[in-house]
């Protein structure tokens, strides 16, 4: 979809996964980007 | 057992569909007698197991009581099971019970959503509706339900199912061997919809690969490659970007440094966001 609109799109192999086992650097999630969903709490 | 205990047929049931006593069978003896009898009985029958108890004469016999109190001990036991799995899985239990959804994120959020607005006391009756049965405690655990609440509200369910097919297996055993054959017809045509739900479901998960195949069109790179890449001059032209979405519900969920977010079942209005001049890196879990 991305290329039909024009993006150069690419793809990393392996995802998340694969960044975190060649040791590359992560950053946590920002509070305001995570999903609320509804608890009891 | 022996006497005419002995010498009555065994009349199977399956225990109700739930992780962890889907197999089992509860194998009851219609016995006669004025007292509740299960042969090879075990907490966790279910509401089945209680529907079936017939009467008994003596031998291993359980006091009615007994039997229903077993019975929902067993029910709270795997409830609580599920309970606290949903709790320290976060929602990836959930994820993974949504898997067989056609969209897995829409699933979770519609669970949580539709748990949330019905309340605690659907808990009540949960254990009646097929599949809300299996969803109820891990979601109440996910969503961060006190546990004595929990339990409380379950023990309420777990009693009410009980009794009602208590109830209904005690003023019904008379035709008890009568529908047995029915049961066992039940049993093959259970069979037979879950070989058919197996073969759909391979076929759906051959589809997505033909589908995905159809979209290897689109680059693919490792990261050693992207690494080079941002450690060169060119670094300012790339974007790398999480389309993941389920992720996105613990709070101790990491990312790509420097990546940022799209919501993948918002595309249209996400795509307004990114920058047609640079070179998009998609990555998920």
């Amino acid at each position: 979809m991305l290329r039909e609109k024009g993006f150069n799109a690419f793809i990393i192999v392996g995802g998340l996964a694969a960044w975190r086992k060649a040791g590359q650097p992560l950053e946590s999630v920002p509070r305001e980007d995570l999903v609320k969903l509804p608890t009891f709490s | 057992m022996a006497g005419r205990a002995a010498e009555s047929p065994l009349v199977y049931f399956h225990a109700h569909d739930r992780p962890g006593f889907s197999d089992y069978k509860t194998r009851i003896r219609d016995c006669g007698g004025d007292r509740l009898c299960g042969g090879d009985w075990a907490a966790g029958s279910g509401g089945a197991g209680a529907s079936s108890g017939g009467r008994c004469g003596g031998g291993s016999c359980l006091a009615g009581a007994d039997f229903a109190a077993a019975d929902a001990r067993g029910d709270l036991a795997g409830d609580t099971l599920l309970f606290y799995a949903g709790r320290y899985s976060g929602w990836t239990l959930l994820g993974w019970l949504c898997k067989v959804s056609a969209n897995p994120e829409s699933c979770i959020l519609r669970s949580a959503e539709s748990f949330y607005k019905r309340g605690k006391t659907t808990l009540v009756v949960a254990k009646f509706i097929p599949g809300v049965n299996t969803m109820g405690p891990p979601l109440a655990g996910s969503m961060k339900m006190r546990f004595s609440q929990f339990l409380r509200f379950d023990a309420m369910g777990a009693a009410l199912y009980v009794l009602a097919y208590f109830t209904l297996g005690y003023l019904g055993h008379d035709f008890l061997k009568a529908i047995s054959s029915g049961f066992h017809t039940a049993g093959r045509a259970i069979e037979e919809v879950l070989l058919v739900g197996a073969v759909v479901y391979v076929i759906y998960h051959l589809w997505l690969l033909r589908k995905n195949r159809v979209y290897r069109v689109v680059p693919r790179v490792q990261v050693q490659e992207l690494m080079e890449r941002l450690a060169s001059e060119e670094a300012g032209r790339v974007l790398v970007v999480d389309v993941r979405s389920h992720g996105y519900y613990d709070a101790e969920t990491s990312r790509i440094k420097g990546s940022i977010r799209i919501e993948p079942n918002n595309l249209e209005e996400e795509l307004k966001k990114l920058p047609k001049e640079k070179d998009i890196y998609l990555y998920c879990t």
